[in-house]
């Protein structure tokens, strides 16, 4: 862990000696005749902020979405904390505790942040009434989570269609965290943001990891989020894992060789 | 210290209940998070109009119909004739109705029509042929026009055609069927069957009265029942903006329009079930979670599935309501023609009835894009496409005049939307 880091997060980097909460072995997919991944890995342990880097096409999203339920997989192992997970719908993942911020945030532009925190899981009356939402508990509870997360004076009334990007960012990040998962992926959570915004993000994700979640973050901010706010680095390249560091050991070039498929980033793999 | 090391808030995601409202620590801040831009949640008037105040221009619109109309024909604005005028957009207002969930959707049932009609034959076939009773027979239709819809979600959310292409080729079959139904005289009579009555029921006077009562009062009491649990959730309320104003609106409005159909019968037995339609319709997509996933995926059905949703169940919901209540305005039309035929659902094709449905939805602010609409939308729409026929009949204007005024409504209708939308810069949703 880097020094400043280490000295913020202030609790021992006992994380890599626990055992992971998802463990995804030689994972393959295929659509059609393009191979997204071939057999690709991942560990991801309770407290670390593991990143997942590559270029462009090199399956990180699949990845994400494989472990989100939101596609299947051809072969390989998806473990949950040691047992096979029994993952086939995005629902699933979230019913499990594993909940993603993804690159485009999925929401309904149409909707105000409560109804999009709680999509899918809206609080409800009795069936034989409808299933009436029960907006006033729903919001409540948005309320207490948007201002943990210092945003307590979002509109609550406004569709998120007509808020900024950071905005919108920050209510798809508070809708992960709503049910307190054990494990949050962001796929490029930064990429649309401002400097400030950015560090913003960059703030939240730590402290989930600091209250033992597992997190990981697809990022192609290498030189800044990726060295600087990760414990561990995966680095993908067409389908598979070719480099893996721990970002306290490494530098931004080094790690970009490794994306690219230079070799010396390799020799520092864990 | 660089920029992306910032302040860390450890205690995110303690538990809920040991942090109040507000509170953050944030001890070992080193860089003071810059707190989101909040625009105030005071809304200018161009924000307005693209949310709560949508419906105003159409019912300046409508305002302005009436008021042109009143000036070319004194008959326009007796009792007698506005009691006409609602029975009048009786039919495609409940059609828009139900269409309406299905382009909530972001699909389009092109065989609402069809269904109308072969579900009304279907219904004078049971009753005249069979001897059923039509409190059999309806059901039964209603029943009949749901499961087509279902049919024709199955088809686009299973096999991946468009809806609009199933449902076209569905309704052309269901029009087919329709005729193979009707009798080689190609009529059914129903005069005698007492469904015929349907349309010529009036409730009047006091009943009316009482009517009115039980609909304000049961829109009082879920009015109130939110405000009691916003309260109880330590929520700001505001008695007269969520409270008074609602339901004194509610409450004149109704009132003014149970006088005037008093001045003559009372209130029509269809305008009464539309009335009811609207009701339950409007609870269904405003207050519970199938109207708000009806919303979700309309307009991102891809984030409705990872949310968890079930896409494809929604959708059928979607299109067996469209289909459903298309046969009960199917029964209402029925009655009104006291009988039904090849005429039946507008004729072969769907005929005017389909474009005017659709048009209705459209003009009452309902997006064919999916996720955009109210309940209001089929009431004002209907209303407007009614007026200009009532209107322009009393002018003894031709029916041709009213297709070319009702088209140019619809796009005006839709330029209008658009046009609000350029100039405030707010997408409307
Ligand atoms: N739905 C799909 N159908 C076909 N091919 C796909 C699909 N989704 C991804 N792929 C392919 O799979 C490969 C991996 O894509 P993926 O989106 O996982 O890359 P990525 O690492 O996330 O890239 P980026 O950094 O650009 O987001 C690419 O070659 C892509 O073209
Ligand atoms: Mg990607």
């Amino acid at each position: 862990m880097s020094e400043p880091m280490a000295a913020v997060a202030g609790r021992p980097n006992e994380a890599a000696s626990q055992a992971p909460l998802i463990s995804m072995r030689d994972i393959r997919k295929s659509y059609g005749s393009v191979h997204a991944l071939r057999g690709a890995s991942l560990d991801v342990l309770p407290g670390e902020v593991v990143a997942l880097v590559g270029d462009n096409g090199a399956g990180k999203s699949t990845l994400v979405k494989v472990m989100a339920g939101v596609i299947g997989f051809d072969s390989g192992d998806y473990l949950l904390e040691g047992q096979p997970a029994k993952i086939r719908t995005p629902a699933d993942a979230t019913a499990l505790g594993i909940q993603t911020v993804y690159q485009d945030l999925s929401l309904c532009n149409n909707l105000d942040a409560v109804q999009n925190l709680f999509l899918g899981r809206e609080l409800t009356g009795p069936r034989w009434f409808g299933r009436r939402v029960r907006r006033a508990e729903c919001e409540v509870r948005a309320r207490e989570v948007l201002a943990r997360m210092r945003l307590g004076s979002l509109s609550l009334t406004r569709p998120v269609g007509a808020m900024s990007g950071g905005q919108r960012q920050n209510i798809a990040i508070a809708r992960s965290i709503l049910w307190t998962p054990k494990v949050v992926i962001f796929d490029e959570p930064t990429a649309a943001l401002s400097h400030s915004a950015a560090a913003q993000v960059a703030a939240l994700i730590r402290s989930l990891a600091d209250d033992g979640l597992g997190v990981v973050v697809v990022s192609h901010d290498i030189h800044h989020f990726v060295v600087n706010s990760t414990d561990r680095i995966e680095v993908m390249r067409l389908g598979g894992n070719v480099a893996s560091f721990r970002s306290k050991d490494v530098t931004g070039e080094q790690v970009v060789n490794a994306m690219v498929g230079g070799n010396e980033g390799a020799n520092l793999a864990v | 210290m660089p920029w992306w090391v910032a302040t860390r808030e450890r205690t995110l995601l303690s538990e809920s209940n040991s942090h109040p409202t507000g509170a953050v620590a944030a001890a070992d801040a080193e860089v003071e998070l810059v707190p989101a831009t909040h625009p105030s949640e005071k809304r200018t008037f161009g924000e307005l109009l693209t949310s709560d105040l949508r419906a105003l221009p159409v019912i300046i619109g409508l305002v302005a119909l009436w008021i042109f109309f009143i000036l070319q024909n004194d008959v326009f604005l007796t009792p007698r004739n506005l009691s006409n005028l609602l029975i009048q957009s009786t039919v495609v207002g409940v059609m828009a109705l139900g269409l309406m969930f299905v382009l909530l959707v972001k699909e389009i049932d092109l065989s609402v029509a069809a269904i109308n009609g072969v579900t009304a034959v279907l219904m004078a076939k049971l009753i005249v042929e069979f001897g059923a009773s039509p409190w059999v027979a309806i059901p039964l239709a209603i029943v009949v026009g749901a499961l087509i819809g279902c049919v024709s979600a199955r088809w686009v959310t299973f096999v991946g055609v468009p809806s609009f292409v199933v449902t076209l080729g569905l309704g052309l079959g269901l029009n087919g069927l329709q005729l193979i139904l009707l009798p080689t005289t190609a009529r059914y009579g129903l005069m005698g069957t007492s469904v015929e009555t349907i349309a010529l029921a009036k409730i009047d006077g006091l009943a009316a009265w009482g009517v009115l009562a039980i609909g304000v009062g049961l829109y009082g009491l879920l009015v109130l029942s939110s405000i009691v649990r916003r309260r109880r959730a330590g929520l700001s309320v505001s008695m007269v903006k969520g409270l008074a104003l609602p339901l004194v609106g509610v409450t004149l409005f109704g009132a003014v329009v149970v006088a005037i159909l008093n001045a003559h019968q009372g209130i029509p037995v269809v305008t009464l079930v539309f009335s009811a339609l609207l009701g339950l319709g409007g609870y269904v997509l405003n207050e519970t979670q199938f109207g708000l996933h009806l919303y979700a995926v309309g307009n991102n059905d891809e984030a409705a599935r990872r949310a968890g949703i079930k896409v494809s169940r929604v959708k059928m919901a979607a299109f067996a309501i469209a289909g459903g209540i298309s046969a009960i305005a199917g029964v209402i039309g029925a009655s009104r023609s006291l009988g039904v035929g090849v005429f039946s659902g507008g004729g072969v094709g769907g005929g005017t009835l389909l474009l005017e449905c659709i048009a209705a939805a459209v003009i009452g602010g309902v997006s064919l894009f999916g996720g955009r609409g109210s309940i209001h939308a089929p009431l004002l729409g209907s209303l407007v496409i009614g007026s200009v026929q009532n209107g322009l009949n009393l002018m003894g204007v031709h029916d041709e005049i009213r297709l070319i005024v009702t088209g140019l409504l619809l796009v005006l209708a839709v330029s209008i939307d658009k046009l609000i939308e350029k100039f405030t810069g707010q997408q409307s949703f």
